[in-house]
């Protein structure tokens, strides 16, 4: 309940932000604080300086970007996402998604890029990004730009280096005939995952495009044998269900005190088929 | 005095309407809404110091050394407190067990070995929280691990790792119930049921306040002031006294707001102890407030209790003769209020059914986990839980209709007050008549339909039925049933109710209340023997065993205000009572019988003349008093202590049998869940309580507690669980892991009260706060009824992958959770 | 590895206070010992309970996952900004005692500003979306249903509750 001692910085530009996140060797970000706040009371990390971005304007800018993108500064809170119409016309179900992450308070407080950058098994938007294929600017001196598939190493470790920070998500847009599902198994409303799929799913009669990732594994993994079994496929429940059936690529879930190793598999095929379902009953 | 009728424009005291029965607001309110309460953490004393617990991380181990030279270097550190202080300064507690399980040796802090993780083992006391906290990082202690055991029944054999010497096992206690003749109903029944095994598991009811308390030694008077939220101070008095070797009368305990406690508040007297030592050792108040991730591994949780090779004679008709079943009891580390979960449970032995012939071979064994504590619901809950699954599983394995069984089996209306074969007597109540309305207001008939129309849909329906009881009052002589030896019976609580200088009523309790309205409910009750109204009573927040008075029973437990408290306070307003009408009497010079008290005013049949109001009586026993008659004088106070004392005997040892407690509310649930057959989940479609708890006397607060009570229930059976691995660590010791029940997924019961008055009670109410559990009854009922009887429900936890493996993946065990012999 | 000191100016309950705080202090050891203000109460270490709610700059926010330097320059409410010991109760308050909502106390001042910041935002609410808005408040006596009925109960009369 107690933090151990730091010292606190409040930049109030990313460069300055940066600077201090590179000359520092143990610093640490700090945004909403809505998990690092209990790292730290749990002394899971003890970092020397806390760099509290949360209020660096750039970093909460919702915008629909020149190729049709919809870049998120990564410090932006859960509620203005949710609340934002430019997300809520663009990807609705990122909108949706957001609103119902945990509860009030911690959406008031809770960034996009503290979750993205915790990376914990049962963080909301990993899966998602990597179905979306969504690309993520790091910002050191200069910025680069990572793929979702490649930012994601293992657990509460990303593409985020050491004196780096997470700018910008940036979301492809959805095309017409395109549809996204998220689905996730919960122990209670609004609650901790025990497993989570999410499905981009292009659809014109006959299924020609699809994306799925596999949450609550170490990390957000495709899965290659349901997307090739969807291809061509008419979206019939049962189809869907065959294609679904297929799930478990690369994904090796934790057993734990929550559930087993085996019912989270059994479990990523179910939200993969209600995932990819949802994806083509959505589509605009 | 004239007797001539003028005309008047003075009317005679209206009578004051009757305040029991009605749901007025509560009196605590007011202070609590505003953020005015106030809880342990907030007391402050000038120059206290903050203290830390140092924990094992082992479950099992010997101690080499503390050191605590580096904490101690720290500026701004007081004093620090080992386990080798505590055996040199302090008395091993007392024990509630017979030999061999008595000679257990429990200290304030772990003396020379760990039994379980998360085990106090040495404290720091600093300037600040998180001085104290730092500083408690840089003591170090040499630990050589030892074998671990974390499985009861594992515990209970030789070879088994043992956790105290001195008993020689972990068998803490052993005892054996045997009424009727259960071998002979299995001779002779026409079916046997056999159920290998059952499991209730470990949970917590998990206060939102966690324990805190700050402790002073004087050093002037010897006066050891505790400020905490412990729930039952004279309780944790026969341990803190003897241990610390001071008298009674220096432990001053006071509690204002509690912030629940549901019993895991009674075995924090070992923190207390070892604050008392860093009192006095630093000269100074020691302030302790645990963690949330302290309290679920460092404080107590419920019994976990496993139950093996039940066999239960049934009739054709349907007719239960009773059960035989062998128990064993997780009650962790250290006995502390157990082995009373031994005889606590045999309350409510036959459950609500007239079973005849009942065997149980009790266990209480000891494990390298957690402490137990009397978690709401103590012991009964756990049997209870028992007991409606053995009728569940024999009515779905025999084909019996659920509803028809309980009917044929449930003690009947008439025939209260009914013994036990085990001589407890339930009081009152009507189970059919519960059980009636709990279907009606769930609309049993509709489910059915529904649950029919809902096959092969992908979700299945499945209603429940959890019978359960509430016994209150205890006969603290069943103590003897466990330990001969013990000097304990029967029960009592005080209340102090007086006229004040200015003639106000003002009352003090015993109890120690958490949130269950005492101040209303007893001024409620004390307004209407005095003829007021409940705004005119004034009851003293809180407990203060230096203000209010107590006896060896005094504090909040175990479903018993409605009695005892209530008939503390009762009693001794009746006395003031007696006083203003001696007092009146006297004066107006008439015979009390004459004498109408209402509305604060004493009068000769309403006679304006002939009045005096509660001021003037107060100051003529109080400031006046030479003008009373000196007999007069001698015989009022207007100060009365009494003490309720329920009619209790001596249970006997021999037999282990007696009047346990007084009386015994019921709850008859009703549940209907939807399964997702694809996932496992479960989510409650509705949900129906009847309760009865005698007289009501504020129904609101009746209905609160039996809303909290079920929220507790539904959490544990689907979601809340304590679990640990081989190596004796919880695992799921944060909010963050420990799944607490939230509001979107707490149902919004469906309730009615069908009262049944007590014949034993002063007002004819029974205590009713723990519940019994009515949930964890219900939805393994209802979770069984859309299971059918191909698997049976074993356990009392189940959560999304245990449903998802007893649809799609049972076990052996699950398959052969129960055997049908016929004849 | 230090402690750094930083003066802040918070607002709270309508007062200014300008205090130096430790880096690593949390908002609600703030409120509580550095102010005074004791109705924030403390339930888990975790996040999980909200016991600690307090409103921040309009919003419903856990005190304890929040540093004490992270209110720097804005407006907290407590509960002991809704009425004060003399004055009468807010409706909201006045529906928890109608509808019994309240038993320990000890929840009660988190769920009164998580209700009082739900019903600012969303002054018309159905049952559902009051039950999902609470999900950040733990309650272990009332089992929720009266302080449903008290929200609900709260909610029709449409100004500030």
């Amino acid at each position: 309940m107690l933090l151990p001692s730091f010292e606190y910085e409040r930049p109030d530009t990313i460069e300055e932000a940066v600077l201090l996140l590179s000359t520092n060797r143990n610093a640490r970000v700090l945004a909403g604080g809505q998990t690092l706040l209990n790292a730290l009371k749990l002394r899971i990390v003890r970092p020397d300086v806390l760099v509290d971005v949360s209020r660096i304007p750039e970093l909460h800018a919702i915008e629909r970007t020149a190729d049709g993108s919809l870049a998120i500064g990564a410090a932006t809170t859960y509620d203005e996402i949710a609340g934002s119409q430019v997300v809520r016309d663009m990807h609705p179900v990122v909108a949706s998604m957001t609103s119902r992450i945990v509860d009030r308070q911690v959406r008031a407080r809770g960034t996009i890029g503290g979750n993205v950058c915790l990376a914990d098994p049962t963080s909301n938007f990993p899966p998602l990004l990597v179905a979306l294929g969504a690309r993520l600017r790091v910002r050191a001196a200069q910025a680069r730009e990572v793929d979702a598939e490649a930012f994601f190493f293992a657990p509460y470790m990303t593409a985020v280096r050491e004196g780096e920070l997470l700018e910008t998500v940036v979301l492809p847009p959805l095309r017409a005939d395109e549809g996204l599902g998220y689905e996730s198994l919960q122990v209670g409303t609004d609650s901790w995952a025990l497993a989570r799929a999410c499905a981009v799913v292009r659809c014109n009669g006959t299924i020609s495009e699809a994306r799925v990732a596999l949450g609550c594994g170490p990390v957000p993994v495709r899965q290659p044998s349901v997307e090739q079994a969807l291809i061509g496929c008419e979206p019939t429940a049962e189809a869907i269900g065959a294609a679904a059936a297929l799930a478990g690529d690369g994904f090796d879930p934790p057993a734990d005190v929550h559930a087993s190793a085996e019912f989270r598999v059994q479990m990523a095929k179910a939200m993969a088929r209600r995932a990819v379902l949802a994806a083509v009953q959505g589509r605009s | 005095m004239s007797t001539q009728a003028p005309i008047r424009t003075w009317a005679p005291p209206a009578p004051v309407e009757k305040s029991v029965g009605q749901s007025i607001p509560r009196k605590e309110d007011g202070r609590l809404l505003k953020g005015q309460g106030m809880f342990a953490d907030d007391v402050w004393m000038h120059r206290m110091g903050y203290v830390h617990f140092v924990r094992s991380p082992h479950a099992h181990a010997a101690i080499l050394d503390v050191d605590v030279s580096k904490a101690l270097q720290v500026d701004g550190v007081h004093a620090t407190l080992t386990g080798e202080e505590v055996r040199r300064l302090t008395d091993r507690y007392p024990q509630i067990a017979p030999e061999p399980g008595g000679r257990l040796k429990d200290y304030c802090l772990a003396v020379g070995k760990v039994r379980f993780a998360g085990e106090p083992v040495a404290a720091v006391m600093a300037e600040t929280r998180e001085l104290a906290r730092d500083a408690a990082g840089l003591v170090d202690v040499e630990y050589a691990p030892l074998p671990v055991v974390t499985d009861a029944t594992e515990a209970a054999t030789d070879g088994a790792p043992i956790l105290h010497t001195e008993i020689g096992s972990n068998v803490g206690w052993n005892g054996l119930y045997d009424f009727g003749d259960v071998d002979w109903a299995l001779e002779h029944s026409d079916h046997v049921v056999r159920i290998p095994h059952l499991h209730f598991h470990r949970f917590s009811s998990t206060p939102l306040e966690c324990n805190a308390a700050v402790v002073n030694w004087d050093a002037g008077t010897g006066v050891i002031r505790i400020e905490s939220n412990n729930q039952m101070p004279q309780f944790a008095a026969l341990f803190i006294a003897p241990a610390l070797g001071v008298r009674t009368d220096q432990l001053q305990f006071n509690s204002q707001d509690i912030g629940g406690a549901f019993g895991l508040k009674l075995t924090n007297y070992t923190n207390i102890t070892a604050l008392a030592l860093l009192s006095r050792k630093a000269n100074r108040p020691a302030k302790w407030t645990e963690y949330r991730s302290e309290h679920l591994v460092g404080s107590c949780h419920g019994n976990e209790r496993t139950f093996r090779d039940i066999e239960v004679p049934v009739m054709a008709d349907g007719q239960i003769l009773g059960f035989k079943v062998k128990v064993y009891d997780d009650v962790g580390a250290y006995m502390r209020y157990e082995p009373l979960g031994g005889v606590i449970f045999s309350q409510v032995l036959p459950g609500c059914y007239r079973f005849q012939h009942l065997q149980v071979d009790y266990h209480t064994v000891l494990t390298n986990k957690t402490p137990i504590g009397p978690n709401r619901g103590y012991s009964r809950l756990q049997h209870l839980w028992l007991v409606e699954r053995i009728v569940d599983i024999a009515a779905t394995q025999l084909g019996l209709d659920p509803v028809a069984v309980r009917r044929r089996n449930y003690v009947k209306a008439d025939e209260f007050p009914y013994e036990t074969p085990n001589g407890c007597l339930y009081d009152s109540g009507d189970y059919e008549a519960s059980l009636d309305r709990a279907l009606e207001l769930i609309d049993y008939e509709g489910w059915r339909e529904r649950q029919r129309a809902a096959a092969g849909s992908g979700k299945r329906i499945g209603i429940g039925i959890g019978s359960t009881l509430d016994s209150g009052t205890n006969n603290f002589g069943q103590a003897r049933l466990i330990n001969k030896n013990l000097p304990y019976s029967g029960n009592g609580e005080a209340a102090i109710c007086k006229l004040d200088l200015q003639g106000e009523i003002s009352v003090a309790l015993g109890s120690v209340p958490q949130g269950q309205g005492h101040e209303t409910t007893t001024a409620q009750v004390v307004a209407d023997a005095l003829g007021v109204t409940p705004d005119e009573v004034w009851v003293q927040a809180g407990a203060d065993s230096a203000r209010n008075s107590y006896t060896a029973f005094s504090g909040t437990y175990a479903s018993q205000f409605a009695v005892t408290g209530i008939g503390a306070a009762l009693g001794a307003a009746r006395q003031v009572r007696e006083d203003i009408v001696a007092v009146a009497a006297c004066v107006l010079e008439c015979a009390p019988e004459e004498v109408l008290v209402v509305g604060g005013i004493a009068s000769v049949g309403g006679d304006e003349e002939r009045a005096l109001t509660f001021a003037e009586i107060a100051n003529l026993v109080h400031a006046n008093v030479g003008a009373l008659p000196p007999d007069v004088a001698d015989a009022v106070t207007l100060n009365r202590r009494f003490v309720y004392r329920p009619p209790f005997g001596v249970p006997d040892w021999r037999t282990k049998s007696g009047h346990l407690t007084l009386t015994y509310a019921s709850q008859i649930h009703v549940c209907v869940v939807e399964i997702d057959d694809e996932t496992g989940v479960t989510t409650v479609l509705d949900y129906a309580i009847v309760d009865e708890c005698g007289t009501p006397i504020n129904p609101q607060i009746i209905e609160g507690q039996v809303h909290g009570a079920a929220a507790h229930g539904i959490a544990a059976v689907l979601q809340e669980t304590l679990e640990y691995d081989e190596a004796g660590q919880l695992l799921n010791g944060t909010f963050w892991d420990y799944h607490v029940l939230t509001c979107p997924d707490t149902p919004m019961f469906k309730t009615d009260n069908l009262p049944r008055p007590s014949p034993f009670t002063p007002t004819g109410s029974k205590g009713m706060g723990e519940g019994g559990g009515g949930p964890l009854h219900a939805v393994c009922s209802a979770l069984q009824d859309a299971l059918g009887p191909t698997v049976v429900v074993t356990d009392s936890h189940n959560p999304i992958e245990r449903v998802w493996r007893l649809l799609h993946a049972p076990s052996p065990a699950d398959r052969g959770g129960a055997t049908v012999e016929s004849r | 590895m230090g402690d750094s000191a930083h003066p802040i100016t918070v607002t709270v309950n309508g007062e200014r206070h300008e205090r130096v705080v430790m880096g690593r202090q949390l908002l609600v050891h703030f409120l509580r010992e550095t102010l005074g203000l004791r109705g924030t109460h403390i339930g888990c270490d975790s996040g999980n309970c909200g016991a600690c709610t307090v409103i921040c700059d309009g919003k419903a926010i856990k005190s304890c996952m929040q540093l004490a330097v992270q209110a720097d320059g804005r407006e907290v409410e407590t509960v002991e900004g809704l009425a004060g010991p003399a004055d009468p109760p807010t409706r909201l308050q006045a529906a928890f005692t109608r509808h019994h909502g309240v038993q320990c106390g000890y929840c009660t001042p988190g769920f009164l500003m998580s209700a009082t910041a739900l019903l600012q935002e969303r002054p018309s609410l159905s049952r559902e979306e009051i039950r999902r808005g609470l999900k950040g408040n733990v309650c272990r006596c009332t089992g929720y249903v009266n302080i449903v009925l008290a929200v609900e109960d709260a909610a029709q009369g449409g100004e500030r509750p």
